[in-house]
């Protein structure tokens, strides 16, 4: 057996006396696919992170090439042949392609001719199709994503560690990426593969490491593991099938559609929406499935009054009949249209705030509260009851939201949307960046709000997700809802077909 | 451990409490005079107006926002209603038509921040050189130096007189911290103003009418300004409309800053600008009483700006999470 190429001995990583990693004993060998696979929370980012240099071990010890070493930045481990492309990129929006791959190198004048020359030969040598003279912000997240790696391969890295590559990546995108990775991987490159989606790292790794609550669950080749038997171990117990089994899908029954909540005719805005149209009916879930780019959410959010649709021929929104035109939110938040987030960092939650105040100013934010006053102590009634209804796992509700997990914060920022009394409730990937076990219970939330004769309207670029809540599938492709589905005849392969043709 | 452990829970607020209460207790030690009731009755004095304007400008910077237009509002609004008097216009009347006016120039400043959405920084610089000279040219006729005239009546007090033996300014101030503190801790608008400064964004996807609030805000910061102008004016016998030129506004941002309010909105209550100004105002008195020159006084107040932000980077490390959202 050849020395591997990463080993970390046991390590540990404190962060205020909590520790996020538990003694965690990992190899990786030259040339392989390791995916590192577990719950949010569990430790991954921190593991990979101490052997890229942004942390330092508290305990036990990182071996590079069989010697034992002390990166302190992730400069020196670059330096060293060790590249973290990070899930937030680290590229620098305003700089040209070319020179975001000279970062960190460059000389005391540069001649950009000469620069753009060089690059493109680079970019040329790894077949990336990315203009080295276009600014980073132009691009979009999968060319982001090579620039990263061209960055990394041009460090001459021998290890490089990848934090969710995937989350932003088109289907085609992703295909590209993982030509790519398998491409380094015949040059001698190892690679750490941090991901969600398990389908991913079932197909590109060779060997697949489990981690739980920052300890070390189970490593081994990937021919031994399935999806079930994965999340059997992310979770410690059998989830798989509660959450999207077959036999739960097949034996479903649809719920029958109630009235005609809301019917959009035509509606468009700029180039995203193109007059769509399409009726969301109350008492069951419309499951909306589409890629990114293909307005799924700017429709909705046009329906919630987020944006606003285009002046002339942009078409009509009716609420139970009675056409609609919101400018901002509020008004349509009053008349019960509410809209919870697809990133809850950046719309979603008030990071400052307790969960308490959180859940209080979506009563405050629709005009629900009992008296003209803050109330603390209606506040306090408040958390406890829907804390308690959605189980946010938290010592107390003045604990701020931005220190939850995401399952919980995800929880909180559906609290707050629910004591807005919804009569039409739009949950944009509701469970995009939640653990395991905190999907099954938002699940059960979702399932119980249309049973109890709301219309909800979820979306989700998760096939699976639709295909076990939906009653009824819409597929939106180029800025239009382009076919719809009843969950009897519905397909993964049928809404992909739809969504890609 | 233990030590970083209990130095966490240090705020920048609590460091400023603690220079404060330091230097009080070295001047009380060694200058005479100090602790002695009539001096300790001109310092608060002396920084009731900066507490005030602080005051206005808290919860604009709570609604990330800033208003560099207080000065500049406080000077012509205040420099007209004495004007307005000396003409033979009733007291009441001339009283009314300067906080409108201060009010509707604070309501232009935010209908440009908040529907026009012109950053705050750049809205409330140009309104506050067009409030100045619209002001110097249309309104204030003269000098630059509005005096009082000899019917400005009971209004001449606010600045001058005395209940049971404490200035007027300070039981104003302090009334005004009462007024904002409930503002800012009981009313709809005031928990929206958090909000707004937290996360626009979520704010407005919860409901919120982010737009109306910031308005308000300006209107609110224009009102903090309109009764600092009378208190100055009534209490020098005029209002020298030059004082827009000073560097007034940043010892106003300067209080709020020091005091641990954040720049970046969402953080600080009323507690912190009143250490911020209690700070200074020591700080000043201390100062004068030991004759130092008013050029040495501004290098040592910056000197303890600086001070008080080195100690807070220093106890709270910027991190991973924090350092995702920069100040300003």
């Amino acid at each position: 057996m050849t020395t591997p190429v990463v080993e970390l001995r046991n390590v540990t990583k404190e962060f205020h006396g909590n520790p996020a990693v538990k003694g965690v004993t990992f190899e990786l060998h030259a040339g392989e696919i390791h995916s590192l696979l577990g719950e949010n929370g569990a430790g991954k980012s921190t593991l990979t992170k101490m052997v890229a240099g942004v942390h330092e071990p508290t305990g036990g010890e990182v071996r590079y090439l069989g010697k034992k070493v002390e990166f302190s930045s992730p400069q020196e481990a670059l330096e060293n042949g060790i590249a973290m492309v990070f899930q937030e990129t680290s590229l620098i929006p305003s700089l040209t392609v070319a020179q975001n791959l000279e970062l960190g190198n460059e000389k005391f004048l540069t001649r950009l001719r000469g620069l753009w020359i060089s690059a493109q030969q680079f970019l040329q040598s790894l077949s990336f199709e990315v203009d080295p003279t276009a600014l980073v912000s132009t691009l979009g997240a999968a060319q982001k994503q090579m620039v990263e790696i061209a960055r990394a391969v041009r460090h001459n890295a021998k290890v490089i560690i990848f934090d969710e590559p995937t989350a932003t990546l088109t289907p085609e995108e992703k295909y590209h990426f993982f030509k790519l990775v398998n491409r380094l991987k015949d040059e001698g490159v190892s690679i750490v593969f941090i991901s969600h989606a398990l389908e991913e790292a079932l197909t590109i790794s060779d060997r697949i490491t489990i981690l739980r609550d920052g300890e070390h669950v189970i490593t081994d080749e990937v021919k031994a593991f399935d999806r079930d038997k994965i999340i059997g171990h992310m979770v410690g117990r059998s989830l798989s099938n509660e959450l999207y089994g077959e036999t739960k899908v097949q034996a479903r029954q649809s719920r029958p559609a109630g009235k005609r909540m809301l019917s959009v005719q035509n509606l468009s805005m700029g180039s995203i929406v193109r007059n769509t149209s399409f009726s969301i009916f109350s008492g069951q879930v419309t499951g909306v499935f589409g890629l990114v780019g293909s307005g799924r959410t700017e429709t909705f959010k046009i329906i919630a009054g987020v944006l606003k649709r285009d002046f002339f021929h942009g078409g009509e929104v009716r609420l139970s009949g009675r056409p609609v035109r919101y400018r901002v939110p509020r008004p349509a938040i009053r008349d019960g249209i509410v809209y919870v987030t697809e990133d809850r960092k950046v719309e979603g939650f008030f990071e400052t705030k307790s969960i308490a105040q959180n859940i209080y100013s979506g009563l405050l934010g629709a005009d629900l509260n009992q008296k003209s006053v803050i109330s603390y102590s209606e506040m306090a009634e408040l958390a406890k009851v829907w804390t308690d209804r959605l189980n946010v796992k938290t010592i107390d509700n003045d604990s701020k939201v931005i220190e939850l997990s995401g399952g919980n914060q995800q929880k909180v920022v559906l609290a707050k949307a629910l004591v807005q009394k919804p009569k039409l409730i739009i949950l944009d990937e509701p469970t995009r960046g939640v653990d395991v076990g905190a999907i099954a219970e938002i699940h059960e939330v979702i399932n119980e709000l249309a049973n109890a004769g709301l219309p909800v309207v979820m979306i989700s670029s998760y096939l699976p997700e639709i295909l076990a809540l939906s009653d009824r599938v819409l597929v939106s492709r180029l800025g239009r809802v382009v076919e719809e589905f009843s969950i009897e005849e519905a397909s993964e392969e049928k809404i992909m077909y739809a969504a890609v043709h | 451990m233990k030590l970083t452990g209990r130095l966490k829970n240090v705020s920048q607020e609590k460091i400023v409490f603690t220079i404060t209460l330091v230097m009080f207790a070295v001047f009380a030690l060694t200058l005479d005079g100090f602790i002695g009731t009539s001096n300790l009755l001109a310092l608060l004095r002396s920084v009731a107006v900066l507490g005030i304007l602080g005051l206005g400008m808290l919860i604009v910077v709570l609604g990330r926002g800033i208003d560099l237009s207080m000065v500049a509002n406080m000077a012509i609004s205040v420099a007209w209603t004495i004007q307005l008097v000396g003409t033979g216009m009733p007291l009441w009347a001339a009283l009314a038509i300067g906080l409108g006016f201060a009010l509707g120039m604070s309501l232009i400043t935010g209908i440009l921040v908040a529907f026009a959405e012109i950053p705050a920084i750049f809205a409330t610089l140009a309104m506050g050189t067009f409030i100045y000279g619209f002001g110097r040219a249309h309104l204030i006729t003269g000098t630059d130096v509005v005096y009082l005239p000899s019917n400005f009546g009971w209004a001449s007090q606010i600045g001058q007189g005395r209940l049971l033996g404490i200035p007027i300014p300070i039981i104003l101030a302090a009334i005004l911290a009462a007024v904002v503190y409930l503002f800012l801790r009981f009313s709809k608008h005031g928990w929206n103003t958090y909000n707004i400064g937290d996360n626009t964004q979520a704010s407005r996807i919860t409901g919120i009418a982010v737009r109306p609030t910031i308005v308000l805000q300006y209107m609110l910061s224009g009102t903090a300004a309109y009764l600092a102008g009378l208190i100055t004016a009534t209490a020098v016998q005029s209002m020298n409309t030059r004082m827009v030129n000073s560097n007034m506004i940043y010892d106003v941002i300067l209080i709020v800053v020091l005091g641990g309010v954040s720049l970046s909105g969402g953080r600080g209550s009323v507690r912190n600008v009143m250490v911020g100004t209690l700070l200074i105002g020591v700080l000043v008195n201390g100062m004068t009483i030991m004759d130092i020159q008013y050029t040495i006084q501004n290098v040592i107040k910056s000197l303890i700006l600086l001070l008080a932000i080195v100690a807070d980077s220093v106890i709270n490390p910027r991190d991973e999470q924090t350092g995702q959202q920069g100040d300003i």
